[in-house]
């Protein structure tokens, strides 16, 4: 998922949806400027000698660099373009129907398949034409008009161009890709033009070594293997891994020496192929530029304030985040500030209670509806209770003294008693003796 | 810099990453650098621009870390910090270099420190028992050299070398008197040697051993017949009248042959002690070589 993908999630989840994020303009534009700067800050590099000093120049990093990194566009592009370098093959036109076999039909026992006509040879009744059959033409005979090649639109051809430029640049991708390069002094790494002017494989390797890219060219010569499968039988034998890419203005010799490493491609400026920046459809090559290469960049593919000056009508693609630090802004006070409050615990629906039955429901509604039943019961109880008692009195039964009702007597009882006790025990005063007749 | 912290994740984790196995349960970093050694967000020293690692060398610990702003001088980027050997201090160091670090790389590294001196101390230990060296075999080679073995065991016929020896020691009187062979039967072998001697020559050039073991061995066979009469009852008492017989009257080759195959078959009972040789050869002309599956008997 891209960070765009997931930041607008993420803002949605937070009560904040893509839409009105634009429409926060005044706040994000000052957000926007404040982070492209840092983001698209273009640090100096320094370009090196051939013996790995440093010189005293330094370039500022081409704007192509900060273009964005899509590994899906270039993937694309690159599994297109790989399709224009075929050549076409096809079996024979005519194989499996250099017969004129017709079928003998139905009624002897046979398959139906057309059979080869004549006699005196193995051949003759055996079945032809059909796929299934020895000796027939295949399914769908592959032919040369297949469309072989593949257009590719400009625009997402120099996107894609533009993309693995920029991932050459990150260290983390290029690593990532198999490339030895931890000794390098920096990354994208400048050279002086002086390697321009090689013209011996000799001076090309010393170079590399005091560059620290030779480990990458070792890593190619153990690399090297016999291909599986039939590809050896078909002038595709051997199979080596991709080393350094030397990207340069002017060729003075420079081609000459480098051609014979292993693993080391060479390539000029204005010629950039995708098929060597991205090798096999994945971003991060060790490219090696020469310092005319490097100052050539920004006027062949353009900043974002100016258009390219070799390309008609070319601007660097824009990109959809200019700040992709997902964590940083997602912890912005900007961001935070405007967002509502987090709803821990979300409100869930509840189940509707009917009132009628669920007297908890009901008095949730309407309190008054306790007291009403209250009262409901309890004249229910009385009249229940009154029918009782006139029965009782019409017949003549007494009443049977519920369970409660003998105990609250026995209570009355217990209670009287304790007091007399009480009484009888403490000393008659004439303050008691008074009060006892008023208590009797 | 930090910005491409998230980007770069996003295309190792989805797309290709040279450091990266894969197992059915696990994904794995072979990234020397990596704190934990498995392939994830923050563990990854390629997807983080700030990162800090343990790693030993030589039996010394060090604290590795990096900052953003050195990611693109790859061979600056890491910081080289040397810990204490004493555990305490070093986890104090630890917290003094990553202080404002988040927490995540600050657990990691201790927990790593932690893991590096246990294992360090448990090598020291090992160093100090009985190293048990390792010495692969290669299995051609063994297999190989074992079957040579035994066929030169086979080749070597240990066994009848042996006899011999013991015979020739017999003859010579090595033993003086320990074998006591009755009397009668021993004067009977040795008259019946001399006689064999005489018809037996053109067999023994034939035999390639062991003509002399027979003749002993008869002897010795003899006598034996003489003193464990069933068994000679059983088997050997037609068979060797018959083959007496036929030494003396010189039959016509074939029968003693047919008689002979009819002998072989019974090798094994024929002898109670002694079971190798296969006995009633006794036939004057000479046979084929027999003597293999004798031996083997």
């Amino acid at each position: 998922m891209w960070p765009v993908a997931i930041l607008s999630r993420c803002l949605w989840a937070h009560g904040l949806s893509p839409k009105w994020l634009k429409n926060m303009d005044h706040t994000l534009k000052h957000l926007k400027t404040a982070k492209m700067a840092s983001a698209l800050a273009r640090p100096l590099i320094t370009v090196y000698s051939e013996k790995n000093e440093k010189t005293g120049t330094s370039l500022h990093l081409p704007v192509v660099f900060k273009a964005p990194i899509r590994p899906d566009v270039v993937s694309f592009v690159h599994h297109q373009m790989s399709k224009n370098r075929r050549q076409p093959y096809a079996v024979n036109k005519d194989a499996g129907h250099q017969t004129s076999a017709e079928s003998w039909g139905t009624g002897r026992a046979v398959a139906r398949i057309p059979r080869v006509r004549g006699g005196g040879t193995h051949r003759s009744g055996q079945g032809a034409f059909g796929n299934m059959c020895r000796g027939g033409r295949m399914f769908a005979p592959t032919k040369t008009w297949r469309r072989w090649h593949r257009r590719i639109n400009v625009n997402q051809r120099r996107f894609a161009l533009v993309s693995s430029i920029a991932a050459s640049g990150v260290p983390a991708l290029v690593m990532s890709k198999g490339h030895m390069v931890h000794d390098i002094p920096e990354l994208p790494l400048v050279v002086s033009d002086k390697v321009q002017s090689f013209n011996k494989t000799k001076q090309a390797v010393i170079f590399l070594r005091r560059i620290k890219a030779w480990t990458d060219v070792q890593k190619v010569y153990r690399s090297r293997r016999l291909r599986a499968g039939k590809g050896k039988m078909r002038n595709r034998r051997r199979v080596q891994r991709r080393g350094p890419l030397i990207i340069y203005g002017e060729d003075q010799g420079l081609k000459l020496a480098f051609r014979n490493i292993p693993g080391v491609d060479v390539c000029s400026v204005k010629k950039l192929s995708l098929l060597k920046l991205a090798p096999g459809g994945h971003v991060g090559r060790f490219i090696i530029w020469t310092e005319s290469a490097f100052r050539a960049l920004d006027a062949i593919y353009g900043t974002w304030s100016s258009p390219s000056s070799e390309k008609k009508d070319y601007n660097l693609p824009t990109p959809k985040m200019t700040n992709t630090d997902l964590s940083r802004l997602l912890k912005a006070e900007e961001i935070r500030k405007v967002l509502r409050t987090p709803h821990k615990r979300p409100v869930r629906a509840v189940r509707k209670q009917n009132p009628l039955r669920n007297v908890r429901a009901m008095l949730k509604l309407n309190p008054y509806a306790a007291v009403l039943k209250r009262k409901a019961i309890l004249t229910i109880q009385k009249k229940h209770l009154d029918k009782q008692e006139f029965l009782a009195k019409k017949t003549g039964v007494p009443l049977q003294k519920t369970k409660q009702q003998v105990r609250y007597e026995q209570l009355i009882q217990k209670r009287k008693e304790a007091i007399q006790k009480s009484k009888a025990a403490k000393p008659k005063t004439a303050k008691k003796a008074k009060k006892a007749p008023a208590a009797k | 810099m930090q910005n491409n912290d998230d980007i770069v994740w996003s295309i190792i984790n989805k797309s290709f990453c040279s450091f990266k196995v894969n197992t059915k349960t696990q994904k794995f970093c072979r990234h020397e650098y990596n704190l934990t050694g498995l392939c994830g967000r923050y563990s990854c020293p390629l997807a983080n621009s700030q990162y800090a690692t343990i790693r030993e060398e030589k039996g010394i610990i060090y604290l590795y870390m990096r900052t953003a702003e050195r990611t693109a001088f790859p061979n600056k980027s890491w910081e080289k910090v040397k810990l204490s050997r004493n555990f305490e201090k070093a986890l104090q160091q630890i917290n003094e270099n990553l202080l404002y670090w988040p927490n995540y790389l600050k657990q990691k590294c201790k927990q790593r420190m932690l893991k590096i001196t246990q294992y360090l101390i448990r090598m020291r230990k090992l160093t100090l028992r009985r190293q048990k060296k390792l010495v692969p075999l290669q299995r051609k080679i063994e297999r190989r050299e074992n079957r040579r073995e035994e066929k030169a065991l086979i080749a070597a016929r240990i066994d009848t070398a042996i006899e011999k020896q013991l015979v020739e020691r017999l003859k010579k009187g090595v033993y003086g008197d320990i074998y006591n062979f009755p009397q009668v039967a021993f004067t009977k072998a040795l008259a019946s040697e001399e006689v064999q001697e005489e018809s037996d020559d053109e067999r023994e050039e034939e035999y390639n051993e062991g003509g002399r073991e027979e003749e002993m061995e008869e002897e010795t066979r003899a006598a034996l017949e003489d003193a464990t009469e069933y068994v000679e009852a059983e088997s050997d008492d037609e068979d060797m009248e018959s083959d007496e017989e036929h030494e003396f009257t010189d039959e016509g080759p074939e029968e003693s042959e047919v008689e002979d195959i009819e002998d072989m078959a019974r090798p094994s009972t024929s002898k109670g002690k002694k079971s190798k040789v296969s006995v009633e050869y006794e036939l004057e002309e000479a046979l084929p070589e027999k003597t293999k599956v004798k031996n083997r008997v």
